[in-house]
Parts: structure tokens; sequence; C-alpha cells
């Protein structure tokens, strides 16, 4: 055997002897496990629940009675959003995003009863899933048993005699890296395991699961590594382990939450009030349908005039009420997609300064990867955002056109049109998005975590080339 | 020279030592500043609010108030704003207030199809939590605490030093060490802190409570620092075993009492009630108007005699209907608010055994920004918009017109009195765990004096 796998196999068999790590690594697979089990079981509730809840409110729906469309309108639907599949392995941001909207007529109702809001503080905390495992936990047991690699070797003087036994400090370096590199996969094996046998069963695909395994496995890589050049770097076992948690402290905890203070001072959204005052504004300025002097909506009605080649809105066969709500309808549904595109903008921006700085945190890589993979980052929920919105948009329309196409032929003092029609209003289907619409979103954070491997072997050379001058 | 002065020179002569203390009050000086900064923020916010708000209601009653002006309009058209400005403790512990809601506007229809609607926050930065001086004592304090006194006794025993220390004339070696370490983390936590308290105009007793929590914290921290740094033999693997203690109720427990408590006690009414009331609002279009009415009489009887009015709408049918959807859900609204406080409580209990968890609740209570202060700005939302749609009704029933004057006399939100408290309970048990873990750990230390040999064994 050479001495770099010998080195790597001595290393296990001390870490095997270490009681307190075997305690901590058995520790950490129960929890990854325990994690799993729970989210997947939470998942799978929160599923059923929406379904569920899909379902009633689909069923509602159709079951009203004869009515007037525009009632129909602010009957509204109430649409819930399906999770993704690997969100239980990392449930991203949707804790803290409502999951149901209230869709009505000219408005745009906020998502609810996001889970963040609904909890006690201990929710922040963190969320028991296999990515909160492996993303902050994981780590910490690869510090502890990594730190004192090279640097024990060289306290009880080993290295020195390894050194005059002809091993070069390149070889120790090898089998360390090598030793601990596969330790940092055994960790994650049981979390890889999940995923894989996730996919295996089809309920996800390989092509998310994959790179997700890739990323979790840089990272932890990551850690291994820089535990190891570390430990030949410094003198002592302690001033590693001191420097290693202090490195995990600033890019695990404190950073992730440092910067968004940073992002909300440069940028600042604007209160859904402001939005909706402004949109109120702006519709007024447009034009006034009420008031029969208003140029606006006089230009309008000629064009709707000379459209059914009539003289006057009575001789119309439609109803020009509804071809009113039509027009409004259009008119702040466009006011409302700048403003929604507005505060996205500023969303992103202030996300993006997050990002930039993944180069110094990579957790902020891995975590973004882990999200966008799993489909429960913010794109997926803006996206779910806007297809609610089209398809606002769309049931809404048709049942303005119901109301000016139908009403006419019905009339009396309170026109209803039959039930029936609820049937032609369509429901909400969600189409899931792909991680992969968005590459940019998967190739920056894979970027991040790969150069900082690269970045750690070139460390790694220099470390072993200082080690073996240090050896002479 | 004091034995106490010495001590003091020895410990700050350490370059890590010295580093550490350093750091955290750079940290709690950062936290301090970022806490007034999100705090101000938070105001500023609500200022301008308020100035766009104003100019919509000029708008509204410009539009709909006057000699022929319909209550019915203006109670429709005339958002009314709430809002919650943060106590002045909120700096040192912001809570949930970057999530929950702190302004929100009402009108006089169904109230619960208004309170929970969310504002616009970014939940991909309120994803990792709050950086405040909470979170510097809760995660960050410890680890200092750890990085100050894990190798007390150790580095004494590595340098061949014990012995002889152990010999020299004299007690209270460790309680000097340790008081003096304690003192300067409670500096470092307490200067900017009563700064932050200072700037923000926070009350004394306030602040006095959360240096309270936080000492006793801190006290709990340095009594297993001692017990464990006595017991082991190397510096290194005190400092680990020490990190291991902290990982374990910091980041683990808290995760798994999260989860098990979000699975035992779910939080679906919410949803169920926000159903039941569209419901119950749409189909009173269709039912006969007495069946409307009866029910809103039951706690309404004052507009008994009332209801007759020709044609198919009015205003005082319409908003007593909105008024009935919310009375039939009140059972599940009770419900869901049930849910939560329980979820809260059990989160109270584990903080009882977790003083990190404990000193968690003790301060956000006593900064009113936990889910208490959350329930009683709902519970104060819901008490302005029964006085809001008390002021219509006259109006309403009595078909009288809502002039401008009238507009002037619309009920205004005041905001609510912080009601920060001091939960005793909490904060006796992080005093029994501080002097458990204290009395441990000084037990610990004297048998280290008086007994063991200081013969140096590697592990």
């Amino acid at each position: 055997m050479s001495s770099v796998g010998l080195i790597a196999r001595d290393e296990w068999r001390a870490l095997l002897r270490n009681r307190a790590g075997l305690l901590a690594s058995g520790l950490l697979v129960l929890l990854v496990l325990v994690a799993s089990f729970t989210s997947l079981e939470r998942r799978v509730a929160i599923e059923a629940d929406r379904e569920r809840y899909q379902a009633s409110v689909d069923e509602q729906f159709d079951q009203q009675p004869d009515r007037h469309p525009h009632r129909m309108v602010h009957y509204g639907q109430f649409v819930f959003r399906p999770i993704a599949p690997l969100a239980f392995f990392d449930t991203g941001v949707d804790s803290y995003t409502g999951n149901t909207i209230f869709l009505e007529g000219h408005r745009q109702n906020s998502a609810n009863f996001a889970e963040a809001r609904q909890s006690s503080l201990l929710m922040r905390f963190g969320q028991l899933t296999p990515a909160f495992v492996l993303q902050t936990l994981a780590p910490l047991l690869l510090i502890f048993l990594g730190f004192a690699s090279i640097s024990r070797e060289r306290e009880r003087g080993t290295l020195r005699l390894m050194a005059a036994q002809g091993v070069a400090a390149r070889q120790v370096m090898q089998g360390k890296l090598l030793a601990h590199g596969v330790i940092a996969l055994v960790i994650g094996l049981p979390a890889f395991l999940v995923l894989g046998g996730f996919a295996a069963t089809g309920a996800a695909s390989w092509a998310a699961v994959l790179p997700m395994i890739g990323g979790y496995a840089a990272w932890l890589l990551l850690w291994a590594v820089l535990g190891v050049i570390l430990s030949a770097v410094l003198r002592r076992s302690r001033d590693v382990l001191a420097v290693l948690i202090g490195l995990w402290m600033v890019g695990v905890i404190l950073l992730p939450r440092a910067l968004p203070v940073a992002a909300e001072a440069r940028t600042q959204l604007d209160t859904n009030i402001e939005t909706e005052i402004a949109l109120h504004r702006e519709v007024a300025e447009i034009g006034d349908s009420h008031d029969p002097d208003d140029p606006y909506f006089n230009d309008f009605r000629q064009r709707v005039l000379d459209e059914y080649g009539v003289e006057s809105v009575e001789d119309l066969p439609v109803q020009y009420a509804g071809l009113v709500s039509i027009e409004g309808e259009r008119l702040t549904t466009g006011i409302y997609a700048d403003a929604a595109e507005r505060s996205r903008a500023r969303e992103d921006a202030q996300n993006a300064l997050v990002h930039d700085f993944s180069l110094i945190s990579p957790l902020i890589a891995i975590r973004q990867l882990s999200m966008t993979l799993a489909g429960s980052d913010l794109a997926a929920h803006y996206d779910f955002l806007q297809q609610t919105e089209a398809f606002r948009y769309d049931f809404v329309q048709r049942l303005n056109r119901m109301q000016a196409e139908l009403i006419p032929g019905i009339g009396g003092e309170d026109p209803r049109i039959s039930a029936e029609y609820w049937q032609d209003i369509p429901r909400f289907h969600y189409q899931a998005p792909s991680p992969f619409d968005r590459p940019s979103d998967l190739i920056w954070p894979a970027a991040v975590l790969l150069g900082w491997l690269a970045a750690l072997s070139v460390l790694a050379v220099w470390a072993s080339r200082r080690l073996e001058r240090n050896l002479r | 020279m004091s034995p106490l002065r010495a001590e003091a020179r020895l410990l700050l002569r350490s370059g890590r030592n010295l580093f550490a203390v350093i750091l955290l009050l750079m940290l709690t000086s950062a936290a301090v500043w970022s806490g007034l900064v999100q705090m101000d923020a938070q105001r500023a916010t609500i200022e301008r609010v308020e100035r766009e708000q104003t100019r919509d209601l000029a708008a509204v009653e410009a539009a709909q108030a006057g000699p022929k002006g319909e209550a019915g309009y203006n109670a429709y058209y005339a958002f009314m704003l709430t809002q919650d400005p943060p106590p002045a403790l909120a700096f040192a512990a912001i809570g949930q207030r970057d999530l929950q809601p702190f302004v929100l506007r009402i009108r006089a229809l169904g109230l619960e199809a208004q309170r929970y609607d969310s504002e616009n926050y970014n939940a991909e930065l309120a994803l990792p939590g709050v950086f405040d001086w909470a979170f510097v004592l809760i995660y960050l304090a410890p680890l200092v605490i750890i990085a100050l006194t894990h190798d007390m006794v150790t580095a004494e025993r590595e340098a061949g030093r014990l012995r002889l220390l152990l010999s020299l004339p004299g007690s209270g070696l460790w309680r000097r060490r340790t008081g003096l370490r304690y003192a300067l983390v409670l500096a470092a936590l307490a200067l900017p802190l009563i700064t932050g308290a200072i700037i923000a105009g926070a009350p004394v007793a306030g602040t006095f409570g959360i240096m309270l929590a936080a000492a006793l914290y801190c006290a709990f921290w340095f009594g297993l620092a001692l017990l464990i740094g006595a017991a082991l033999r190397a510096s290194a693997t005190a400092a680990a075993a020490m990190i291991g203690c902290w990982i374990v109720p910091t980041l683990v427990i808290p995760t798994l009492g999260n989860a098990a408590i979000a699975g035992a006690i779910p939080a679906g009414k919410g949803i169920d009630l926000t159903l039941a009331q569209r419901e119950v609002v749409h189909k009173g279009w269709d039912i006969p108007k007495e069946e409307t009415f009866e029910p809103f009489f039951v706690n309404h009887p004052e507009w008994r005699g009332k209801e007759e009015f020709e044609g198919r709408f009015h205003w005082k049918w319409y908003y007593a209907m909105h008024q009935v959807g919310d009375e039939t859900v009140a059972q599940d609204v009770a419900d869901y608010r049930g849910a939560l406080t329980a979820r809260d409580k059990w989160t109270s209990r584990l903080g009882l055994i977790l003083p990190g968890v404990g000193t968690m609740n003790v301060m956000h209570r006593l900064a009113d920004t936990d889910s208490t202060a959350g329930f009683a700005y709902q519970d104060s939302i819901a008490a302005y918009h029964e006085r809001l749609r008390k002021f219509y009704y006259p109006y309403m029933f009595n078909d009288k017109a809502f002039t401008r004057a009238d507009f002037a006399q619309i009920p205004r939100y005041t905001s609510r009195v912080p009601g920060g408290s001091l939960p005793a309970g909490s904060l006796v048990a992080l005093l029994l765990a501080a002097a458990l873990f204290l009395w441990l750990g000084a037990r610990k230390v004297t048998r280290v004096s008086s007994a063991r040999d200081s013969r140096p064994k590697d592990d």
C-alpha cells in the first residue's frame, strides 16, 4: 500500500478510537434521518392539506347558485401553492412565504398564512431539515474530526518521525486529505441515500437530485479540506480549532444574518399599502368611468360604439358596464404588474448583494443551489405569484365578458346568469417551474463552490510545501 | 499590586483573550447599531405610510363625503391605518417584527378577510433570522465565554504551573479569574446595550431586566465552562467538548422542538376560517334579508326594527352581512388563536429547560416583540374594527347623510401601549440553571485545587 493510503488508513483508525467523534458522527447521522423523516412527513401532510383545500374550494365554486357574474368576480377563487417534492429536503423560503392567495377582481391580495407568522420565535433558531443539518451542523462535525489531523502528529512528534522514515510532507497532506475527504462524503452519505431513494421512486428527478448531491458533496469536502490545511499550517491544535470555529461562526451564522441588514439599508421595499394607494391614484389619473365628461372613458366609449357600429350605449348588443369592467381590469392589472415588477427588482437587488458575498461565505452558495434545486427558492415563489396573477386576470375577464355578453339578454332588476356557466371558468392548475429555467441561479453557486474547492487545492499544495520546509 | 489587578493584566496580556473580548464588544456594538437602524427604518416606513394615507383619505373624503354622502360608500373606500411602532427596546430584541406586519389598513368590511394579510418583506432576507443584540447574546456570547475559559485550568496544567499555583497561599484564585472574565463579558455586552437604550429612550426597568437575563445566561455558561474545563485534561479537548455543549442546546434541540411543536399543534384553522367567512358573506346575497339581519341583531339588538328598506340593496344590510360573516367564524377564530397561543406556550415551556430559549423568551417579552406582542396588535385591530363599524351603523340604519364633518369624526386607530412584561417563571428557571451550573462548576474547580495532582497526561 502506498504511504498516502497508509496514512489515510491510520487516520481512520485513530478516528475510530475517538469515542466522542464516533458518538457525534452517529448523532449527526441520526439527526439527518430524523430530519428526513419528520420533514418528509410534514411535506406529505402539507401536500395533502393543500390538495384537499384546493379541491374543496374548486367544488364550492361550482356549487355557487345563479348569480350576476360580477358577484363571482368578488366571490373569487382561492389558490393553494402545491409544495415541491424536494422541499422536504430543503424547505427554503417556503415557510416564510404565504402559500394561499385569494384571487378576485381588481385587487391583488397578499399570499397569506406563512408558517413563520404562525410560529413562535423558536422557528428563528432554524428548521429541522436535512439541508439544515448538512449546511449548519455537518461542517462543525467535520471541524471536530479534522482540526487535529496534522497538528496532533506535530504535537506528538510523530510528524518528524514520519519525515525521518522518508515520508514526504506532501504524502502526509494527501493521506490526511484523502482520509477526511472520504469522511466528509461518508457523513453526507445518509442524506445522499435519502435523496437517491427519493429519485429512484420517481418522486423527484435525477436531474435535480444529482446536482444537489454534488453541491453538498462539494460543501462538505470544502470543510474537510479547510480543516486539514489549517491543521497543517497552524502550530497548535487548539489554534486550529479556534480559527475553524471562528470561520464557521462568521461564514455560517454571522454573515447570513448580518448581510440582510446591509441589503435592506441599501434598497428599501415599498409596503403593500403604498402600492395600493399609488394604484388608486394612478387609476384615478387615467380616468373616472362614472364621470360623463371624462376624456379617457369618452374616448373608450367612442371606440366601443365605432366597433359595434352603433350611435349610443343603449344600442349596444352588449352591456357597456361589462366592457368598462373589462377595460378597468386591464388597466389595474397593468399597474399591479408594474408594481410587482418594481418590488421584485428591489428584492432581487437585495438578494444579489447577499449572493455576492457567497465568495466569502460559501454557505450562501450552497443554500441558493439547494433551494433552487429543491424548488423552494424565492424565484419559485415568484413563479407561483405570476401564475396566480395570470390565472386571476383570465378568470376575472371571462366573468366580465359573461357580464357584457349575457346580462343584456336577461335584464330585470336582479339579473343573474345560470350557475352552469361557473363550470366554464377554469380552475387553477399549478405548473411547477423547473429549476433549470433560471440557469444563473444554479451556475453561480456551483461555480462559487467549485472555485472554493479549487482555491483550497492550491492552498493545500502551498501548505504541504510549507510543512515540508518546516520539517527539514 | 492587588491579586485582582494582577489577574487582569495576565488575562489581557494574552492576545487571544483580548481579541475575544474586543470582538464581542464590536459584535455587540454592531448588533445594537443594526437593531437601531432596523427599528428606525420601521418608524420611517410608518411615517411614509401615514403621509400617503393622509393623502388617500383626503381623496376619499373629497369624492365621497358631503351633503349627499353615504356612510356606506365612505366606509367602503376609507381604509383606515393601524400601526404598531417598534417599542423602545425592540432594537435589542427584534423578534418577529421583521415578519409580522406593523402597518395594516382596515375598513368596516369583514375583519377576518383583512386581518391576516401580510406585508411586503423579502423572504430570503428573513430566512436566516434577524441580526440584533439578542442574537449576539444567545449565539455568540457563549462562544466568547468558551474562548476565555476553556483553558483556565488546563493551560496551567499544560504549562506545568498548576501544582505551583495551587500550593500558593491565599484563596479565591479561580473565583478571581472567573469573576474577572465574567465582568469583562458582561461589560462588553452591557455598554453597547445601555448606549442603545439611551439613544432609543428605552425604559430603565426593561433595560435592566434584559441585562439581568443576559447576566444569568452568561453565568450559566461560565458555570458549564468551569465544569467542563476542570473535568478535562487537555485544552483542545475541553474546547471541543464545550462547543459540543453549545451546539446541542442552541442549534439542535430548538429545531427539534420547533418541528415537534409545529407537528403536534396544527394551525390550519386560519385557512378554514377565511374560507368559511367567504361562504357566509357571499351566501348573504342569495338568501332573504331577514336571515342576515336576525343573527346580526343577536349582538346588535339596538338596530332591531330599523332593518326595512326598499329595493335590493342597502348598505346597512351589506355591512350587517359582513359582520355576520365574522361572527359565524368566531369559534374558528378562537381556535386559530388558541393554536398559535399553544405553540407559544410550549416554546415557553421549552425555555424552562433550555437557557438559550428561556433567555430568548424573557428578552423578547421584555422588549414586547414576541408572539404575545403580535397577538396584542391583532386584538387592538379587532377592537378598533368594532369601533369603526359601530361608528358607521347609526348613519346607515338612520339613513343619515355622511358629510365632511362626519368624515372628520371617523375614529382613528391609536397605537397600543407597548406591553413589555417580565416573565417571572422563565427568569426563575434561568436563575436556577445559572445557580446550579455555577455551583457544579465551582465544586469541580475546588476539587482540582485540593485533590488532583498536575501530572500532565496526554489525551
